[in-house]
């Protein structure tokens, strides 16, 4: 028996108005696509990728699945809520608190991906956020009307041309590709380099570690095999790379109609 | 070859957060689109789209929840490929003062958690019940955990397997929840298997089942199911073409809505602003309520299959391990209809237990009849459901108000579960389940 945080059904209706200006906010974005100028060519039901996956690692990878959800019902999730008892201010300031240092790996990639103003307000948010929100325990940028927007080295290889390659079950951390693994790597490796305030390279590095996963998991709404079905590898598989493709087709620069490379080149 | 199925993922990407938990007041005009002669276009809206939050009736602030998973006595060895289905998992919401406890039923292929028994649940709760909320029959969790056959989509038997496993879960309910009386309810199928279990119990008396109400039941399950499948036909054809034209099609509104917004994440809240977008006519609409009928059917299919040893999909001498692929298992039941499920899984089964049953009659006690004296005679039965409800054909609806007579609500819209949480359905519902409704009618 698991007794699990309070839901908060009130609350949750009251986000959904929020969620239906948001969505209204999408209908209007629409329409400014049909009327995108031509240079602009919108992707075709023709461009969707393939329905497969490339998954030569399947085995190994529904292995490591299967890994990842036992870990997660019996250390993870419980660890992680635990943590969603604590008071929410205080989550907050810990979210924000990782946030922030995130920025930094923020300003390098979006400098390499050549998106020299979004760096330059990851630059602002993280020099307002450490200072006047406390060592970034506030996100006051936010309310000043810059926005996080994280990214990472992943994105900058996606940038370059690099596709996802094949899809890759990282232990522990979950759905990737080797792309994105890569990309991790290099956001660690970044970030350990830099070494803000010790953080990384101290005594204090694991117990931060820790924490910072802990944060991330209890933001994510995901529950292993939930589904209760043998195909939710498959599921997920498919969701994840069809995200990652969404994103990367808006980073590149649009193709125009007679250039496209024939399908699946 | 592989990752056809990943079509249908694609629906569930951008169905499940709207049908689950996120309506909308926004209602786009209608577009033109080739109707489908199933259901009106507000219906299938209403169906997708659940009740907009402005109609929801109050919540509670907050709703404790504990969640207990059980492993009964008479669960079957579990297959590998179901190693994590081995516990039935249910979720209680308890009151600290002695209460009525409400029992929940989900819908066809629903867990124990769906977002429709979460506003059941909440709205319950506030009105002072203890809430316990029940996987379907149907649901793999349960089909693996909890049913004495493995084989789902028996109506009787699936509630004989839903009784047995309450009893269970009772008697394990953490002590200090202390119980005044008992009803039951369910939305859709969970509709039916709530009449069933009251009738069960009225005969064997274990649980004492005060009350029962179905809200928005089918009345004959496989006709229900047909019309789906029809649905399905209609919308997205009967080969593979169908589908990788409407995954290609979704896939492209999205990218280009998703560039056009300047998100730098492709997150829920985008998803829930691009499905109100994207899916906007009678056929759109008839198609991903399809799909989410079939995912579930997918997935029982599967079960079924590999329990029965009807070799189906699944070889019964050398069933699929841990670590084995399944894309092609996917990809062949990704087109099977649930006719093709009774015919070759449900109805040899149950006609190789019992031999003198026929497919007729399989069909026949397969319809809310097998217990309509009890529904008739018995005032502690009741029903709440949509005139436009796509389940239900013209003489079922009639044949629910001549059984049930005054204890039936018939709203005119809310198409299937459409109005489910909103004022009028919660009072009712309330209403019935309190004993308060008969008195109002008279």
């Amino acid at each position: 028996m698991r007794s699990w945080p309070p839901e908060t059904p009130a609350a949750d209706n009251a986000v959904n108005l929020e969620k239906a200006l948001a969505l209204a906010k999408a209908a209007s974005a629409e329409k400014s696509v049909k009327q995108a100028p031509a240079e602009e060519a919108p992707v075709t039901p023709a461009e969707a990728p393939p329905l497969e996956t490339y998954d030569p690692w399947a085995r190994l990878n529904r292995f490591t699945y299967r890994f990842n959800a036992r870990f997660d019902e019996a250390i993870f999730l419980p660890v992680a809520n635990g943590y969603r008892r604590l008071p929410s201010p205080l989550r907050a300031g810990v979210h924000n608190f990782f946030a922030n240092l995130a920025e930094a790996d923020s300003v390098i990639n979006y400098t390499l991906q050549g998106r020299l103003g979004r760096g330059v307000r990851s630059l602002g948010r993280f020099v307002i956020n450490s200072t006047i929100g406390i060592g970034g325990l506030f996100d006051v940028a936010e309310k000043l009307r810059l926005p996080k927007a994280p990214t990472g080295f992943g994105t900058t290889l996606a940038k370059w041309g690099m596709h996802p390659g094949p899809y890759l079950v990282i232990p522990l951390y979950g759905p990737s590709t080797l792309r994105e693994g890569i990309g991790l790597a290099g956001d660690y490796g970044a970030s350990y380099g830099i070494n803000l305030a010790d953080l990384y390279r101290g005594d204090q590095s694991w117990g931060l570690g820790v924490l910072n996963a802990v944060d991330q998991r209890a933001n994510i709404d995901f529950r292993y095999y939930a589904s209760g079905s043998p195909f939710e590898y498959d599921t997920i598989r498919f969701l994840y790379v069809r995200k990652l493709l969404i994103q990367d087709s808006s980073l590149r620069p649009p193709k125009t109609r007679d250039s496209d490379v024939p399908a699946g080149k | 070859m592989k990752q056809r199925l990943v079509a249908l993922a694609l629906a569930t990407l951008l169905v499940s957060p709207v049908v689950a938990s996120d309506p909308t007041p926004i209602t786009p005009p209608p577009a033109p689109g080739p109707p489908t002669g199933l259901a009106d276009l507000a219906a299938l809206r209403a169906t997708v789209f659940g009740t907009p939050p402005q109609d929801m009736a109050p919540l509670p602030d907050k709703v404790p929840l504990i969640e207990m998973d059980l492993a009964l006595p008479w669960a079957r060895p579990v297959p590998a490929v179901f190693w994590f289905d081995r516990r039935l998992r249910v979720w209680l919401s308890a009151q600290k003062t002695p209460a009525p406890l409400a029992i929940v039923i989900s819908g066809t292929g629903g867990d124990g958690n769906t977002a429709k028994l979460s506003i059941l649940r909440a709205v319950l709760y506030g009105a002072g019940y203890h809430v316990l909320t029940m996987p379907s029959p149907t649901f793999p969790g349960f089909i693996v955990s909890a049913s004495s056959t493995g084989v789902a989509g028996d109506l009787l038997q699936d509630g004989h397997d839903l009784y047995a496993g309450l009893q269970v879960i009772i008697s394990h309910l953490p002590r200090k929840v202390q119980i005044t009386d008992i009803d039951i309810l369910g939305y859709s199928l969970g509709g039916a298997h709530a009449a069933v279990v009251k009738s069960i119990d009225a005969a064997e008396h274990k649980l004492n089942i005060h009350r029962a109400l179905m809200i928005n039941p089918p009345v004959s399950l496989f006709a229900s199911v047909g019309r789906l499948d029809k649905l399905y036909a209609i919308t997205l054809g009967l080969g593979d073409a169908g589908i990788e034209r409407f995954y290609q099609k979704l896939y492209a509104e999205l990218a280009n809505l998703y560039r056009a917004s300047e998100r730098v994440q492709l997150d829920e809240d985008f998803l829930l602003g691009a499905a109100a977008s994207i899916l906007r006519t009678d056929a759109e609409f008839s198609a991903a309520i399809a799909l989410t009928f079939r995912i579930a059917l997918v997935n029982m299919f599967f079960a079924g299959d590999l329990y029965s040893g009807s070799g189906v999909v699944v070889d019964p001498q050398h069933p699929p391990k841990v670590g084995d692929s399944l894309e092609e298992t996917i990809r062949i039941l990704r087109g099977k209809p649930f006719s093709e499920y009774f015919m070759r899984v449900l109805a040899p089964y149950y006609l190789r237990r019992r031999p003198q049953l026929t497919e007729d009659s399989l069909i026949a006690e397969n319809r809310l009849d097998v217990i309509g004296d009890a529904l008739r005679d018995d005032a502690d039965y009741y029903a709440q459901t949509n005139r436009d409800d796509l389940i239900l054909d013209e003489p079922e609806l009639v044949w629910l108000q001549n059984t049930l007579g005054p204890r039936i609500a018939v709203y005119d819209h809310g198409g299937h579960l459409g109005n489910l949480g909103d004022r009028q359905q919660v009072s009712d519902m309330l209403a019935m389940l309190s004993g308060r409704w008969m008195e109002s009618a008279k």
